[in-house]
């Protein structure tokens, strides 16, 4: 039994480390895997981005439009802000382009499959249901998107 | 009987919130809806004030609460996965102080903010 300030259910909890893992991650046939590796790791980033972004937006109410101006013509050409807000569109639209594909399979049950009798080789119905099909849909939407994202701050 | 949470139920409700509200913050900075050249234009002081200033300014809290809500909701799962049920009361506070603060700056940023 655990005592006072232990952690409980310690063997099956491998703790962070495990998230980027490769021997856990087993990456090769797994897109599942990396899309919840990557929706996780997005998700930790967005909410740092969106703490800092909430702070700036402030800045006109706080310090006034003379400070906002001054950063905001530091946001033409390649520079740190827009570089900072390339990388900031990328991270935010595999997050919402993959958060559509888990409110499909997810929350509506849509793309998972029927449920099968298990015969060998013992491969999941779900992993041959059109989710993967999704799933690949939301990796090539997400690098065109940010493309897209990156001609328009760029330019 | 333990009463079971809807708090995941909340994650899904506010994703779906955040498709739209999103939609409407990423269109704001495309320069040819705001019929200006580049992207740093919609940045400029008048643009910036009709998002935030007036009804807009309603969407941009609406926005700013919904991705604060869905944000630190989704941190404290993972946070309770790593750390465990032990430290739940304080994840929790510390997840609710941290809505509180930004919460409250983002209110004042649109509130507070001028004419320019």
């Amino acid at each position: 039994m655990a005592g006072r300030g232990e952690r409980r259910f310690l063997k099956n909890m491998p703790g962070w480390r495990a998230s980027f893992n490769p021997w856990i991650l087993k990456l090769p046939n797994n897109p599942e895997r990396l899309a919840f590796v990557l929706h996780r790791v997005t998700g930790i980033l967005l909410i740092l981005i969106l703490f800092l972004h909430i702070t700036v937006t402030t800045t006109p109410a706080t310090r006034g439009w003379e400070f906002w101006v001054e950063e905001i013509r530091k946001a033409q050409g390649i520079t740190p802000v827009t570089v900072y807000f390339f990388i900031f569109a990328g991270i935010a639209i595999f997050h919402g382009l993959n958060g559509i594909r888990l409110l499909l399979v997810e929350f509506l049950g849509c793309c998972v499959g029927k449920p099968e009798k298990p015969k060998p080789p013992y491969i999941s119905a779900t992993l041959k249901a059109p989710q993967r099909t999704l799933l690949y849909i939301v990796f090539a939407l997400w690098i065109i998107l940010w493309m897209i994202a990156g001609y328009i701050i760029f330019t | 009987m333990v009463g079971y949470s809807r708090i995941q139920l909340w994650q899904y409700i506010t994703a779906i919130l955040l498709i739209f509200l999103l939609a409407w913050h990423f269109a704001s900075r495309l320069p040819f809806l705001r019929g200006v050249d580049s992207f740093a234009e919609t940045l400029a002081p008048d643009k910036v004030y009709e998002d935030l200033g007036g009804a807009s300014g309603v969407l941009a809290l609406a926005l700013a609460y919904t991705a604060l809500f869905h944000g630190l909701n989704g941190l404290r799962g993972i946070l309770l996965e790593w750390l465990g049920p032990s430290r739940k009361p304080l994840v929790n506070t510390v997840v609710v102080i941290l809505f509180l603060v930004f919460a409250g700056l983002a209110t004042y940023g649109v509130v507070g903010i001028t004419k320019p």
